[in-house]
């Protein structure tokens, strides 16, 4: 198991990077962290004749506040995220999807950037992107552009970026006032990618009612996906009278690609998610009312 | 730590002694194959079929052979007509075999066959090569499912007529018909287990060095009995032993797929006197997952007769399993023993059974630890099904049913001869050790509070150390060096279960030295004589015998010569401490050194009729046909009926292997072998889709357990001594038998309330969400 | 096709080889370093077994190319024991603990358990069982190995040994 050959390119600025990527065409990839990418090569499911290796370009690397948004840069560390008092305290939401992402091994190398546009649909950062309407930097020797997360994924491991782009960063809306924020998901074994699992974050407005909420549900279909009907019947309504397993149930109804293998049926998926978007709606809405 | 026994030497049997193999395992100074790197190696990978079944039209190597670093393509043309012999010492040159051709010929019969052999100066540069190999493929049907396959048109074997390899039986199910016509309670069902497979964290792995010139080949083998590997091949290339020297240091796990030679073996040992160098193949983890053998895959129709009691009266099993293209060994024997045994520990007056093994065109059949254990299995998941439907508490089912001391020896109806068993004390050791009323209480109080707790039990009795054929014997040699030192050769074929370890404890106990000054060598053929390695659970009791017998030699020797130095009778003679004194005054004694040295440098100073030097070589035939090993395991669970989530709360083995000789030896294989059987309800699925495609071909796909779904395992111990050496027993293959039906069983308890009768595995969350579905209707 | 000259300091020691681009860092250190204790249980990500430490953190070396380690310093089970062989308070505790059987997987949990311990001395049972979550052992079942890292953080909050 040990991959084809393939030419190495370690720009050092994101403008050699998108030169290169410009240059090499269809047959070079972004290489970032490495633990989605290596799999597939060592298994020889992907082939590319030039790796564009993004591990070492500072740009790409830092978290900071930038108005009213967090930008993470593409390539920080999922260990770096997980550790990063910032993201804890701005973005709430992203740090508490991290310990889900792998394990702490695969943390260490792991980049931000590559789970968002390796767009797994059963990863947890895309959907914590598109439940909190992230928006992507994205740069090509063409220019840059932002991407919004809900026009970003766009197909199992697909997203809207063009061969000859690079995603420099994302930057998460930072939530203020009486907020609550909480990750559900189940899978096989920790640390597995989920069977299904959602990142809620709730809003209140001064008198317990719903100001906004956003749910991404996680492995539900073959992109991250909104709960954005269910979201909307919550607007405006009192958090006490909202019935969590409701709000499960709601949530999965409308899917339409909930996905079926081995592991689990579609049925099955369809009951877990809504179990996990009730466990973290009450855990969401008591953090939103109780601080 | 150690324990003292009468004579006031140290004893080490029974003592947990920490590992001889541990400081260069921990330190990474460890020689697994892929460690071994001789000059000019040459590395090999297969071309693998990616059809189930398909007409090989024409392979086509030309691009691969262009490649620079390349340095054969093999197919079958090449390699298969070199076949000399091959068979497996376990069944013998006129066993029933099925056909073993190196690559396949004319046709593939499974997903991973192998084709065509590449040989290059790097795995990856073989790898580049195996993308070119053109092969042209005619696809054929296959058998996929083999409850089917009886029926089926196609047939996987062409040659064989059937997809029926073999059947076998007991008494006729007529025999028990009246029983069962008369029986106050029938209870039968289905019970089928999905495949799942050994999975050694090391893959298959061998290297082979040929000398052109001498004829010698060394192989370097991740293998469970490094003689049999030489046999075979010196048998396959028709070579005689003398030129094969096998050598297996370090194995990483074999759980019974490293037992016996197979295709892809064959392959590499054929094609090693075609290369130019030493050649290497290391299984990656997708060929060990679609190619190294499938077992468990099987399912039987069960049934018992109970009277007004919950007596059992008789039980009858028809037990049906797959064996895939090229099942490695015949599978069909080794059926009969699920037959012989499902009456279990227990009184059965009456049983039978017959049993099918089936050609699919799926990876071959292969042993895993317990290869039988789906009689386990399916017995104890029918009495608890039998109990709920008789309305007897489960426990108490089996208090009424299982064999007394006072009872023993019991010849089994199909005529099993147990003995020197404790199936009701380990039982009644285990439920102590969980409080079992206090369980129930507990499990009440959950249940009205909307929880699902659950227990399950399972009771087993097992043949370990086979004391016939092959595997009947084990020799030893031991050396006492000039210093005093002592060297322990015996075959080995430890894949972890500390067999050297175990050997430097016995011998410094048969021999009264310090175990520190003892060291052994093991999996070297050139310098051990030959045993049957590490199967069948007999390493423990087969390597006491040949420390026994050889150490009688070497004792009696050291004492005469003690004697004669100290003027004392050798009855008066005691070793302890690696010293030779007079009883009853140590003070006059010699050391092992010294004695060694008159042994070897002062021949004439012995005693009239001694031999000079201190080495001795004997071997051990088995004192009995099997050592009979039983256990209990008990487990407790909660079911999240939202997720369909299994957590295991206790586990607890009560176990009979007879005196331990390291407990934390025994005590790590139980462990080991419950967590594969965890694994196999909760975890691990060898799966094809419908076409005949393996669907599980990664560790992404096929789910071990880790350490955060595994609960702490409590050990209870029960010491009934086996008529063999040191009353030892067999304890390798008990865990991964006992606590599958132990975990269905609590599972299924928990999942009680619902209605829900489980009768298939695995016990995924998708599975337990869908029991509870169909019964909520 | 892509070779490169890398360097990479491993246990301490310049190791300075000209690779192909695709050779992972796991057959780096294997075959170019000749440092055979990492070993290979997947060559996909999953089992842990080629853990080594890279900068101090612990990371898959099959999921790394040996040019992307350059410059690095890497830790691998051959640098975890003192230079005289005087093993290391955890690899001391799997020993004690029966921490390991056919040895196939230990030197990836040592080095993973060392990076673990580094950051979090003194965990829960639970925090120690996921972090052991990313390596798999076929044969202990992991008691031996939940033993020994209990026996290292005990020893760590003075208590005695089990
Ligand atoms: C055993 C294991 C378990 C895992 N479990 C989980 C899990 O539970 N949840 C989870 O979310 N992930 C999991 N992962 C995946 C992990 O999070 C990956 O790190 C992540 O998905 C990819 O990030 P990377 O930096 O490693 O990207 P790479 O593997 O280097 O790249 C992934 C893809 O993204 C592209 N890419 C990367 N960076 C950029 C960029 N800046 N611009 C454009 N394209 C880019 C690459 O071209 C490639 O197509 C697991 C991985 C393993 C091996
Ligand atoms: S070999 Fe690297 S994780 Fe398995
Ligand atoms: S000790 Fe064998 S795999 Fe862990």
């Amino acid at each position: 198991m040990k991959p084809a050959p393939f030419e190495y390119h370690a720009p050092t600025t994101i403008a050699d990077a998108a030169g290169l990527l410009a240059d090499l065409g269809d047959g070079a990839k972004v290489l970032a962290g490495g633990q989605s990418l290596i799999p597939m090569l060592a298994l020889r499911l992907a082939v590319f004749d030039h790796l564009v290796d993004v591990g070492r370009i500072a740009e790409l690397h830092g978290i900071e506040r930038r108005g009213d948004a967090l930008w993470v840069g593409a390539g920080t560390t999922e260990a770096a995220v997980g550790a990063s008092v910032e993201v804890a305290s701005s973005v709430p939401l992203l740090a508490k999807a991290t310990p889900f992402v792998g394990h702490f091994q695969i943390r260490n190398r792991g980049t931000l950037g590559g789970s968002i546009a390796h767009a797994d649909p059963a990863a947890e950062y895309p959907a914590v992107a598109l439940a909190l309407d992230a928006s992507m930097d994205v740069v090509s020797s063409r220019g840059s552009r932002t991407i919004a997360a809900r026009d970003f994924f766009d197909g199992l491991w697909s997203t809207s970026m063009e061969t000859d782009e690079l995603l420099a960063g994302v930057s998460f809306p930072i939530w203020g006032g009486r907020c609550g924020f909480a990750v559900e998901e189940f899978a096989r074994r920790y640390g597995d990618f989920a069977l299904a699992g959602v990142a809620v974050a709730i809003e209140l407005d001064g008198d317990d009612r719903v100001r906004r909420s956003a749910l991404g549900l996680i492995g539900m279909g073959s992109t991250p996906e909104r709960a954005v009907t269910t979201e909307a019947q919550l607007a405006g309504q009192p958090v006490t009278e909202v019935d969590a397993e409701e709000v499960g149930r709601s949530a999965v109804a409308g899917l339409e690609a909930v996905p079926s293998d081995l592991h689990g049926s579609a049925d099955y998926r369809r009951q877990l998610g809504a179990a996990m978007v009730a466990r973290a709606w009450r855990t969401a809405s008591a953090e939103a009312r109780h601080g | 730590m150690t324990v003292p026994t009468a004579e006031g030497s140290t004893r080490y049997a029974g003592a947990r002694i920490n590992r001889v193999e541990d400081a260069r395992l921990l330190s990474g100074r460890g020689t697994f194959v892929d460690d071994v790197s001789l000059p000019g190696m040459l590395h090999a990978c297969f071309v693998r079929s990616p059809l189930p079944r398909a007409t090989i039209r024409s392979i086509d190597t030309k691009a691969a052979l262009a490649m620079p670093g390349v340095h054969a393509v093999f197919t079958a043309a090449d390699l298969n007509p070199d076949v000399n012999e091959q068979w497996h010492t376990s069944v013998g040159p006129e066993g029933p075999e099925t056909p073993r051709p190196p690559l396949a010929e004319g046709e593939v019969r499974f997903v991973g066959d192998a084709v065509a052999l590449v040989v290059a100066e790097s795995r990856y540069l073989a790898e580049d090569a195996v993308d070119l190999v053109e092969v042209d493929y005619d696809p054929l049907p296959a058998v996929v499912d083999y409850t089917t396959a009886e029926q089926a048109a196609t047939l996987v074997h062409e040659s064989h007529g059937s997809n029926l390899i073999g059947q076998m039986s007991g008494l006729p199910a007529s025999a028990l018909q009246e029983v069962f016509d008369s029986a106050a309670h029938v209870v039968g069902e289905t019970i089928y287990q999905q495949a799942y497979v050994p999975v050694p964290m090391e893959g298959r792995a061998l290297a082979v060095d040929y000398s052109a010139p001498t004829g010698e080949l060394t192989i370097y083998s991740a293998t469970q009995a490094p003689h049999e590997v030489r046999l075979f091949c010196s048998r396959l290339l028709g070579v005689p032993e003398q030129k094969v020297r096998v050598i297996a240091r370090d194995t990483g796990g074999g759980f019974g797929q490293k037992i016996m030679v197979q295709r892809d073996e064959m392959c590499i040992m054929l094609a090693a006197r075609k290369v130019p160098g030493p050649l290497k193949w290391i299984e990656d983890r997708r060929e060990n997952l679609i190619a190294a053998g499938q077992s468990r895959h099987e399912h039987a129709a069960v049934k018992m007769a109970f009277d007004a009691e919950g007596t059992i009266q008789a039980a009858q099993i028809d037990f049906v399993s797959d064996c895939g293209a090229y099942p490695t060994p015949w599978p069909v024997s080794t059926s009969s023993v699920v037959g012989a045994l499902f009456p279990g520990p227990y009184r059965v007056p009456r049983a039978s059974f017959t049993t099918k093994t089936m050609y699919t065109n799926t990876v071959g059949r292969t042993a895993y630890r317990g290869p039988w254990q789906f009689e386990t299995l399916a017995r104890e998941m029918l009495l608890d099904i039998a109990a709920r439907q008789m309305g007897i508490d489960p426990m108490e089912l089996r208090r009424r049913n299982l064999l007394r001391r006072d009872e023993l020896p019991y010849t089994n109806a199909n005529g099993m001869p147990f003995d020197h068993i404790s199936p009701m004390e380990t039982f009644e050791q285990a439920l102590d050790m969980l409080d079992y009323p206090a369980f129930r209480k507990e499990q009440a109080e959950a249940r009205a509070a909307g929880r699902y707790l659950g227990v399950g039990i399972s009771n087993y009795v097992e043949p370990s150390s086979p004391g016939f054929g092959y595997y009947a014997t084990e020799a030893a040699t031991i050396r006492v060096e000039p210093s005093g030192k002592v060297n322990v050769y015996i075959a080995g074929g430890s894949t972890g279960n500390s067999i050297e370890t175990t050997v430097v404890q016995l011998a410094a106990d048969a021999l009264g030295v310090d175990i520190e000054d003892v060291a052994t060598i093991q999996g070297d053929t050139a310098v051990t004589g030959f045993g049957a390695g590490a199967a069948g659970s007999r390493s423990a009791s087969m390597t006491a015998g040949a420390i026994r017998e050889t150490a009688a030699i070497l004792r009696e020797r050291i004492k005469a010569i003690a004697a004669h130095k100290l003027e004392a009778a050798p009855e008066d003679i005691e070793l302890g401490n690696s010293r030779a004194s007079v009883r009853g005054t140590p003070t006059i004694g010699m050391s092992l050194g010294e004695l060694a040295r008159a042994a070897y440098f002062d021949p004439y100073s012995l005693p009239p009729g001694v031999p000079a030097g201190l080495e001795a070589s004997a071997r051990y035939t088995a004192d009995t046909r099997f050592v009979w090993v039983n256990a209990t395991h008990l487990c407790t669970c909660e079911v999240d009926v939202a997720t369909g989530a299994v957590k295991l709360l206790r586990f607890i083995v009560s176990e009979d292997c007879g005196p331990m000789i390291n407990p934390n030896v025994v005590e790590g294989q139980i462990a080991g072998g419950v967590v594969q059987g965890i694994g196999g309800v909760l975890y691990e699925h060898l799966a094809y889709d419908e076409d005949g495609n393996p669907i599980t071909t990664t560790f992404m796909d096929y789910l071990l357990p880790t350490a955060t779904e595994v609960p702490v395992i409590e050990y209870g111990h029960i010491e009934t001594p086996s008529p063999g050496p040191g009353g030892y027993k067999g304890v390798g293959e008990g865990g991964a038998i006992g606590a599958p039906p132990a975990v269905v069983n609590a599972v299924a308890d928990a999942l009680a309330p619902f209605g829900v009768t489980v009768t298939r595995l695995p016990l995924g969350p998708t599975q337990i969400h869908a029991l509870i579905a169909g019964n909520r209707g | 096709m892509g070779e490169t000259t890398v360097n990479v300091t491993v246990n301490g020691r310049s190791c300075e080889a000209v690779v192909e681009a695709r050779l992972t860092l796991a057959d780096f250190l294997r075959e170019t370093c000749h440092l055979t204790g990492t070993h290979l249980g997947c060559e996909h990500g999953v089992c842990g077994a080629c853990t080594v430490l890279v900068d101090g953190a612990a990371v898959r070396s099959c999921l790394m190319f040996a040019v992307q380690a350059g410059g690095t310093e890497v830790t691998t089970i051959e640098g975890i024991a003192a230079p005289d062989g005087e093993l290391s308070t955890v690899q001391a505790a799997f020993r004690d603990c029966h921490g390991l059987q056919c040895g196939y997987c230990t030197p990836g949990f040592i080095v993973s358990v060392t990076a673990f311990l580094e950051d979090n001395p003194s965990p829960t049972d639970q925090e120690i069982r996921e972090a052991l979550s990313g390596n798999l052992c076929r044969c202990t079942g992991y008691q031996g190995i939940l033993n020994a890292v209990h026996q290292v953080t005990g020893a760590a909050r003075g208590e005695e040994p089990a």
